[in-house]
């Protein structure tokens, strides 16, 4: 007994020297602690690093430019490992361990939902800067029904509904009639089926036939599967997944060259990267997505852009330029409240209207129950190397092209 | 009428981990609760794992039964948790019996039983993923309720109930590890681990109790799996039928000592702390590795060193290895001062 | 007993025309025809639909078979190595994947730096990867050879949590793809001829890198066969594997024959890295999806059985791709579990393994 009691005492005082908190030199500035949540490690490492790297450059900046007066803004990093319950645990770190005034947060839905639920309880507010699932932002409101989450992306309802609409207009604008899709999206997690959910809701809505729908598991080798989707012979095929997947289909549909002219990612991972051209070669010309984005003819965009690519020495992805974009509406409401309290940040995040943001939002970013009301996906399309904003006519930088790049 | 030992520990234990919370922050809590979370399905793992030996690496199956179902039957039919973990209890049970009928009958054994269960925890994966009815990939959510409900078994305001709930589950089936270890039952399994044959030869039924340990485990970390729902209130099948979750739940008792009663908690009151130690040294490391510093990936891989270094130096887990560790320390120490004293002496 | 000679036929055969009832039952619209004003015979009218559907969608089981078979064939070698370190040092070595992923980046550094062919690459891979293999057994799995056997499955999952989470930190997340110029249109092979890929069978295809890899593999496949069954090395091997301590007693030093193993089973993920490539971008726990075949594949092979793991790999890659054919939108890797505890329950020594 007395050896297990041993053990057990040694690691009771291992876990009271936890509390133990490392005490930053601090000058007559206040300083206000901004958390951020996501996958560092695991299958999605490749992500979650990219958006940690944008917030940590978005807070240098800030703090470089004094734009939050009075007030030193410093980022505490979190590894969710892409698991939700290792997700809500940082969430609860970072909160009482770290006492952190804002989160951002987390990429996955799942994970998000459960850091929403934590911070609504814990009254502490959450910026999303990429998670689709709809219903997050619910989850994000208190007992009172105080909104603690708030979400900058547009959601899976709103990716999924565009696309439909935005795949039936830039057809018909050139002279064309859609009259049948094919969908392949990942069917691992809640985002391939949720915004294939979105997608399929709309087209019944306005009349758009899903002649053939795949859900594909994470492999070495999409062929049949594409196969499928063009043994349907559609008029446009429609992907959603993230970057491993999407690349490797795309070179599975120049092996089976398949016969469509309009390839279109649905909030997919793969096929607006500049990593995707770098990687693929002239094989990623053609290729649409309608994603989220930054506003590729505002300057500033470019500027951030720049600067990041400078710093990392790697491209900024729109996740990455999401998060940046979240960074700044936290330090926005930061300056407005004034303070690090996390109930005046949830109140002036509640009256934010921020009108200098980079993404190709027609008006400010404002919060009508968590969501942004102005937010919208982009289509773009690979074009002579580069991508492009091809839809909506508004912002497009370029006509939409229905082509292959191996001549189908 | 004597208490045996094992009790005493218990409730000696009990007694630490009763006062633990009031020197605990709410992130502690957060950890203790983790801790014992661990070391209760740890402590379902060992029954079948450890004390029958059969190595069961698709655990993920049970708890994704427990936690499904006792969610389900809350969202959809308004059935308290407290009931809805035992009919999951009861479906895990059977699902194991099953699934260890079917492979004991056909004599699968050793490494390849090991991957037989993982298939079937790989299987139940892929068939939720591809169930509408319970959400498939998407995932079930639990309500918020605006406060702590017992009868709900959801504590959003405080976490000191999860802990009251977790440190009860923990010691029943503490109770229930020492009751099978030191009855009958107990001796068989621990026969039919030591040599099959030989246990079969003495008219042990062996199918018969290899089959009751699997339905025990899979009862107990089914019950695991429905506080696991309630705790993080969502669930989706890549989080509880992975294979993240067969690995964490036998981590545990392979470290602390497995077929060890204490086997479980050691390994939990070792690991868990540990886990959390490699975060913040890469979050604050010394001088020297500073450029290592928030490095992703870097906490994990210490983790990974700090298992390939046990598991080489301590071969029979914490409870096993390190009294041996002990007795020679003082033996070294006994010769050291004994010649100390000859030396005197002279 | 006459039939007991037929028995194998028949089974088959009743097992080939359940398989094709099912894909019509699943496939084609059957029902149709039981409709009062469906035309002519039921049967003829799903004769008609069945040609109908095939005449459609047949493509598609072609591309999977085509596809499964390609695919297996690396499947194959990667269980080749898992089945030798199985066989002879009774391990389950979770970190077989994450040393394929090790192998990846190995072949993404030599191409992307040193602009060496990743097919000229396995000269450089194979051996390395034999020498990683040497150097992780005898620093990690042989301190631990005679504890219990769940302590080095602990050890392996150590191992690969290791590997994973160094490669992330040297080469980030990213996920390395590398394209090759050629391999595409028409083709030279090394000067003799040309060759228009990919290669159309009916409408199938096979890429040229994927009939590499197919080819590669058996090629390796063959020349360890030959190692394991026409070399002293291979008769060491084999002894160890069988009966470990009489090989002890006959000479042969068998801890040797343990890391040798392990080095060689490492160099056939190598292999299957190098061979891999240019079709699956590499990131950190990209062997992990091969690791897991690779262990079902092994079961259904037989332990230590080459033979074995290259018509394991086969029937699985098969079984991946059709089995979202046979029941349409069922998970691929349903079919390859349902397979792989059927062999358990009912040929647990594997398809060519002997009976113990």
């Amino acid at each position: 007994m007395s050896k297990i009691l041993r053990i057990v005492g040694l690691m009771a005082l291992l876990m009271m020297s936890f509390g133990v908190m490392v005490t930053t030199a601090q000058d007559d500035m206040m300083v206000v602690r901004i958390g951020g949540i996501h996958p560092l490690t695991g299958f999605l490492a490749n992500d979650g690093l990219g958006m940690d790297q944008a917030i940590q450059m978005a807070v240098d900046e800030i703090n470089e430019m004094g734009l939050v007066p009075g007030i030193t803004l410093e980022y505490v990093s979190a590894d969710s490992t892409g698991a939700a319950d290792v997700g809500q645990q940082e969430a609860e770190r970072l909160i009482t361990e770290e006492g952190i005034s804002v989160i951002i947060g987390t990429f996955q839905s799942a994970v998000t939902g459960n850091v929403a639920t934590v911070a609504a309880r814990e009254g502490v507010p959450l910026i999303i800067d990429v998670a689709a699932a709809s219903d997050i932002t619910e989850r994000g409101r208190d007992a009172d029904g105080n909104q603690w989450t708030f979400r900058i992306q547009p959601n899976a309802d709103v990716m999924g509904t565009f696309a439909a609409q935005y795949a039936v207009a830039m057809t018909s604008a050139g002279g064309g009639e859609l009259g049948s899709v094919a969908y392949l999206h990942e069917g691992v997690t809640d985002y391939g089926r949720s915004v294939y959910g979105a997608f399929e809701a709309e087209a019944a809505n306005i009349g758009l036939d899903i002649v053939e729908t795949v859900g594909y598991e994470f492999g070495a080798d999409y062929t049949t599967d594409v196969t499928i989707v063009g043994a349907s012979a559609p008029d446009a095929v429609m992907v959603t997944g993230y970057y491993g997947d999407g690349l490797t289909i795309a070179q599975n549909m120049e092996a089976i060259a398949l016969d469509v002219p309009f390839v279109m990612g649905v909030a997919q991972g793969t096929y607006d990267q500049d990593q995707f051209v770098a990687d693929a070669g002239s094989l990623a010309e053609c290729f649409f997505n309608s994603n989220y984005r930054w506003d590729n003819l505002n300057p500033h965009a470019l500027a951030v852009r720049a600067r990041y690519a400078e710093r990392f020495g790697e491209g900024m992805t729109s996740a990455d330029v999401l998060a940046w974009q979240a960074t700044y509406i936290a330090a926005d409401a930061i300056r407005r409240a004034g303070s690090g309290d996390t109930a005046a940040i949830q109140a002036a995040l509640l009256e934010t209207d921020y009108e200098y943001h980079i993404m190709p939002y027609d008006g400010s970013i404002t919060f009508v129950d968590g969501e942004t009301p102005n937010a919208i996906p982009v289509v773009m399309q690979v074009q002579d190397g580069a991508v492009k904003q091809v839809w909506p006519p508004e912002i497009a930088e370029s006509e939409p092209r229905f082509c292959t790049s191996w001549g189908g | 009428m004597t208490i045996s030992r094992d009790y005493q520990i218990l409730a000696g234990l009990t007694l630490v981990f009763a006062i633990l919370p009031l020197f605990a922050n709410q992130f502690q809590l957060t950890l203790l609760i983790t801790l014992l979370y661990w070391a209760y399905l740890g402590t379902a793992w060992n029954i079948m794992g450890g004390y029958a030996g059969q190595f069961s690496f698709g655990h993920s199956a049970f708890f994704g039964i427990g936690a499904y179902t006792s969610t389900v039957l809350f969202l959809n039919y308004g059935i308290s948790p407290w009931l809805g973990m035992f009919v999951g209890a009861g479906f895990a049970a059977l699902f194991g019996a099953a699934m260890g009928f079917l492979t004991f009958r056909f004599g699968v054994k050793g490494h390849f039983f090991a991957l037989a269960t993982f298939a079937f925890a790989e299987m139940s994966r892929l068939i939720a993923q591809d169930s509408d009815f319970i959400n498939s990939t998407i995932g079930l959510t639990m309500p918020i309720i605006g406060g702590d409900s017992w009868s709900q078994m959801i504590f959003e305001d405080t976490k000191l109930y999860y802990y009251i709930v977790i440190l009860g589950m923990l010691i029943v089936a503490t109770m229930i590890s020492i009751w099978i270890y030191r009855n009958k039952l107990g001796y068989y399994l621990l026969a039919i681990r030591e040599d099959e044959d030989a246990a079969a030869a003495l008219g042990v039924d062996t199918l018969r109790y290899k089959i009751i340990a699997v339905a025990i485990s899979a009862a107990i970390t089914a019950i695991g799996g429905s506080f696991f729902a309630q705790r993080f209130g969502f669930i989706d099948p890549a989080l509880v039928f992975g294979v993240s979750i067969s690995i964490a739940v036998l981590l545990r008792p392979i470290f602390g000592g497995s077929g060890a009663i204490w086997g479980p908690l050691v390994g939990a009151i070792f690991l868990t702390p540990m886990e959390e130690f490699t975060k913040i040294f890469v979050r604050n490391p010394p001088e020297f590795l500073s450029f290592m510093k928030g490095r992703a990936g870097f906490d994990v891989l210490l983790f990974g060193v700090i298992i390939i270094i046990v598991v080489i130096y301590m071969p029979d887990g914490l409870v096993g290895s390190i009294p041996q560790w002990l007795e020679r320390l003082r033996r070294r120490l006994r010769g050291q001062s004994q010649s100390a004293t000859q030396e005197a002496a002279r | 007993m006459e039939w007991k000679q037929y028995r194998g036929s028949l089974i088959g055969g009743l097992v080939v025309i359940s398989l094709f009832a099912i894909l019509i039952y699943n496939n084609v619209d059957w029902r149709a025809c039981l409709e009062p004003e469906a035309e002519g015979f039921v049967l003829s009218c799903v004769a008609e639909n069945t040609s109908a559907w095939y005449a459609r969608y047949g493509v598609v089981m072609r591309q999977a078979t085509v596809s499964g078979l390609l695919i297996g064939g690396v499947y194959g070698l990667v269980a080749l190595g898992l089945t030798m370190i199985f066989g002879v040092l009774e391990i389950i070595n979770f970190a077989h994947g994450a040393l394929m992923t090790v192998g990846l980046y190995i072949t993404f550094i030599l191409f992307d730096t040193f602009g060496i062919d990743p097919y000229l690459g396995l000269f450089i891979t194979v051996p390395l990867l034999f020498f990683i293999g040497l150097i992780v057994y005898r620093v990690v799995i042989h301190p631990a050879r005679d504890a219990p056997h769940h302590n080095q499955l602990l050890l392996t999952l150590g191992l690969t949590l290791l590997i994973e989470n160094l490669l992330l930190m040297v080469f980030t997340a990213t996920p390395r793809a590398i394209r090759l110029d050629y391999g595409r249109g028409e083709t030279n092979i090394l000067g003799l001829f040309v060759m228009q890929f990919p290669i159309r069978i009916w409408r199938a295809v096979i890429t040229f890198d994927k009939l590499l890899a197919f080819l590669g593999a058996l090629v390796v496949t063959a020349i360890l066969y030959t190692i394991i069954q026409k070399t002293d090395l291979g008769k060491a091997i084999r002894a160890t594997a069988q009966e470990r301590d009489g090989a002890a007693l006959v000479g042969i030093n068998t801890d040797w024959i343990n890391m040798i193993t392990f080095g060689i089973g490492t160099a056939c993920v190598g292999a299957a890295a190098a061979l891999v490539l240019p079709f699956r971008p590499a990131d950190p726990t990209a062997g992990n999806l091969f690791n897991i075949t690779a262990f079902i594949i092994v079961v259904l092979g037989g332990m230590g059985n080459a033979i074995g793991a290259l018509l394991g790999g086969l029937i699985i890659g098969l079984t991946q791709e059709l089995t979202g054919i046979f029941f349409p939108g069922s998970p691929d890797l349903i079919g390859v579990f349902v397979i792989f505890i059927l062999v358990l329950l009912f040929r647990p020594q594997g398809l060519l393994g002997q009976a113990a």
